[in-house]
This record gives structure tokens, C-alpha cells and sequence, in this order.
């Protein structure tokens, strides 16, 4: 309950600001087609990833919108059950479960947005409005994100320093993924060849359902279309 | 990732329960559960297992995993092999924990079971860390395969391999770069070379 309860102010400052475009809209027919149990499949396994990927991975506004609205009408639909039903307990709890799983991405995802802001904004500045990795939203809070840290900067340090070294400098704030860090990942399917570069150059196949640890970085494309689940 | 969230992943595992009422299909979010008749058994998730029994609602069964003379049997597997054998379930600890917790009276023969389950993590354990330990000292690659490796096994070595293994592919990177600038005595920092590298 807890989890839930205050994690609402959560997601609904990062959706507030997130109109659909039509590029989106038209995605949204194909994910109307997914039934809602798959959808929270799909969901869990993006919370996953954004767990445990070193860098921030595109977003997943749609699925994340499709799932609040289920609860939405899950809660509308307890609330019209006679008081002492046995199902207002059991979809009670399940929501309360989709909401921790909700809460817990959109935060690690803010986590990550905080940490590499000059770095994602930057990022996103040169992909297409349909391929950026942060929502409108998300966006949005980097942007202000920095312009606090500026604003707390200039008012606590730099405007009691001599001129020549009272600049602020984004791009010294600036953080990078580390995306040859190591982690955990089950193959969703056999795949031929990974290539994992660096000093111990070498070529590695996964097996469907296989489990294994190796950089990052030579995986990455692989969780970002799905072939790999890291666990 | 915390315990506590492994767990959370493992009470989706179905388990069978005997429920004590009446009620038809329940449409979650994650699927159909039921019909429920009183005394017929069903195959419901853990955490609804969990809650029912709380409320004194049903019965739990025991998995059909959990039974001394299977878990004998692993234990004798996995003392025979060098690797890892394949668990029942890939959340086996946690869900063996969960399930013989909250249905202590349900299940029959429960501390035997119990026994077994604790030998065959220690036994797993065991043999996890002298294998992480000869993984690291090999020092050929930081790349490992990890089949049959449950998921709480792989969260009891997340916070020290993978951290180790950056490490280490950190130190050999740059131990690397510096070997190859060797005539270059007066590079004195790790940063001083790879900018001389690179220009």
C-alpha cells in the first residue's frame, strides 16, 4: 500500500506533458491488440532492463499509459462490487503489485535522468521525435533538473567567487554511462554471434534461454530489441 | 536488487491450492484465475496463495517438487556434477521459503523438506563461490556462461562479481594502454598516457 500510495504524484508528473503525436497514435492501434496480461509481461520485463542497463533505455510511455489505464478501470470495476466480495481484496492487492512495478521503473528512470542529464539531453537533442530515449515529460524534468543544480550552484558558491572562475560549465557536470559494465542477461532466443571487444576480444553465441554475464556494451543492442532479458 | 524483489518475481510461479468457497473466473490484470469450487484444487499465483491463507481461505500444495525423496535425489545430482544441475523452479529457494512458511500445516513432512532445501542451497553455495572464485583468478575473459544458476543465487553474487569484473577489465585496459607507451618515461598518470596514445 505504502508503495502505491506514494508513488502517485509520481506517475502522474510523468505523464502530464506527454501529448501523443501522431506517430505515436498510430502505434497505439497495434497496441491496442495486446491483451493486458501480455502488456504486463512486456512491462515487466522493460523494469527489468531499466534496472539493470547502466544507461537510461528508450521509453515506454505507451505501455506504461496502456497499464495505468487498466488500473484505472480495475478500480472502477472493485469499487461497484458489494462490500465483503472476495475480489475486492485479490484486485486490490494486484494493483497494488502493477503499481509498485510502475513506480519503481518510472523512479529508476528519473534516478538515471538525474545522473546523466547533460549527457541524454544532448542525446536526444540529435534523434528523431519518435526515437528519443526520454519521454516529453522526462524531458522536461532534465531541463529543470539542471537548471536547478545552476541556480543552487550560483546561489551558494559562484556568486561569492572572483569573476574569472565564477562560470558554470554544463559540460563539467557532464556523466556518461559506464556501458562496460557487467551484467546478468537470459537470451529470449538462440542468437549466432556477440562480440565482445575490448582487451579480451572474443565471440560468444547464446542459446535460447541460456543465462550469462558479460559487458554490457556488447549486448546493448540486443536488450533494446528484445533478443536479451537481463535478470 | 533486493531479496525482497526476488521474491516479488517468484510469487508469480503458480502454486495449487484447495480453496474453502466458492467463486467463478477472476479476470486479473495478469490473467484468469479460478473458477473456485470449495475443495477442488486450483492452481492460483503465489501471492494469491499467500493472501487467501492469511485470510484462513485455502489450503496450500505442497509443489509437486516438494518431496523428500525428489530433493534426496537433486541433492545426490548435484553432489555427482561439477557444474550446476537444473533446479525445478528457477526461483527454488524462494519459492521452497514462501510456500513452506506460510503452508507449515498444510504441508506434509514440511521440516524434512525444509532440510533438504537449505542442503541443496548450501550445497549450491558452496559450489558457486569456488566457481566465481576460479572465474575471477582465470582471468582469461570477464565473459561467463551461468546456465541453471536461480535467480537468487544470481542476486547473491550481484553486488561483489560484476562490480569485480568492471574492475578488472578497468585495470587491464589500462594496463594495456601503458605497455604500449612504455618508452614514454615521463608519463606519470594513467590520463597523460592516453592522451599521448591517442595523438
Amino acid at each position: 500500500m505504502d508503495v502505491s500510495n506514494d508513488s502517485n504524484g509520481l506517475d502522474n508528473s510523468a505523464f502530464e506533458n506527454g501529448g501523443l503525436n501522431d506517430a505515436e497514435a498510430e502505434f497505439e492501434s497495434d497496441e491496442e491488440e495486446l491483451t493486458s496480461d501480455k502488456a504486463l509481461q512486456v512491462l515487466e520485463s522493460a523494469w527489468l532492463n531499466e534496472k539493470f542497463a547502466p544507461e537510461l533505455l528508450p521509453h515506454q510511455q505507451l505501455l506504461v499509459e496502456c497499464m495505468v489505464q487498466q488500473i484505472k478501470h480495475m478500480e472502477e470495476n472493485v469499487q461497484r462490487l458489494t462490500k465483503g466480495d472476495i475480489r475486492i481484496n485479490i484486485h486490490t492487492m494486484e494493483i497494488c503489485r502493477i503499481r509498485f512495478i510502475i513506480s519503481s521503473y518510472l523512479r529508476k528512470r528519473l534516478d538515471k535522468i538525474e545522473e546523466f542529464a547533460v549527457h541524454l539531453l544532448k542525446e536526444d537533442a540529435r534523434r528523431s521525435p519518435d526515437e528519443k530515449y526520454m519521454t516529453t515529460a522526462e524531458a522536461q524534468f532534465a531541463r529543470d533538473y539542471l537548471t536547478n543544480i545552476e541556480k543552487l550552484f550560483e546561489t551558494v558558491a559562484l556568486q561569492h567567487m572572483p569573476q574569472r572562475c565564477a562560470n558554470f560549465d554544463l559540460d563539467a557536470i557532464s556523466m556518461e554511462p559506464n556501458l562496460k559494465k557487467h551484467v546478468f542477461a537470459r537470451a529470449n532466443k538462440d542468437i549466432p554471434t556477440i562480440l565482445i571487444s575490448g582487451v579480451h576480444e572474443m565471440e560468444v553465441s547464446f542459446a535460447k534461454g541460456s543465462q550469462h554475464i558479460i559487458q554490457y556494451s556488447a549486448i546493448a543492442h540486443l536488450v533494446k530489441d528484445g533478443s536479451v532479458q537481463l535478470i | 536488487m533486493e531479496p525482497s524483489e526476488v521474491e516479488f518475481l517468484g510469487e508469480k510461479k503458480m502454486v495449487s491450492i484447495v480453496p474453502h468457497f466458492s467463486s467463478g473466473i477472476i479476470h486479473l490484470i495478469s490473467g484468469p484465475v479460478g473458477p473456485f469450487r470449495a475443495n477442488l484444487p486450483v492452481k492460483v499465483p503465489i501471492w494469491l496463495a499467500l493472501n487467501l491463507k492469511q485470510q484462513q481461505k485455502c489450503r496450500i500444495l505442497a509443489q509437486d517438487w516438494m518431496d523428500t525423496e525428489n530433493l534426496n535425489e537433486l541433492i545426490e545430482k548435484e553432489k555427482g556434477e561439477k557444474l550446476f544441475t537444473e533446479m525445478p523452479s528457477d526461483h527454488f529457494m524462494d519459492e521452497a521459503q514462501m510456500l513452506l512458511t506460510a503452508g507449515a500445516d498444510d504441508i506434509p513432512d514440511v521440516d524434512n523438506i525444509r532440510t533438504a532445501v537449505k542442503d541443496i542451497w548450501d550445497l549450491r553455495n558452496a559450489k558457486l563461490r569456488s566457481s566465481v572464485i576460479a572465474f575471477v583468478k582465470n582471468q582469461g575473459s570477464t565473459y561467463a556462461k551461468l546456465d541453471h544458476l536461480t535467480a537468487m543465487e544470481i542476486n547473491s553474487i550481484r553486488s561483489l562479481l560484476p562490480e569485480t569484473l568492471n574492475v578488472m577489465l578497468q585495470i587491464e585496459e589500462s594496463g594495456k594502454s601503458s605497455t604500449s607507451t612504455e618508452s614514454q618515461q615521463f608519463s606519470s598518470t594513467l590520463d597523460t598516457t592516453h592522451s599521448q596514445n591517442q595523438s
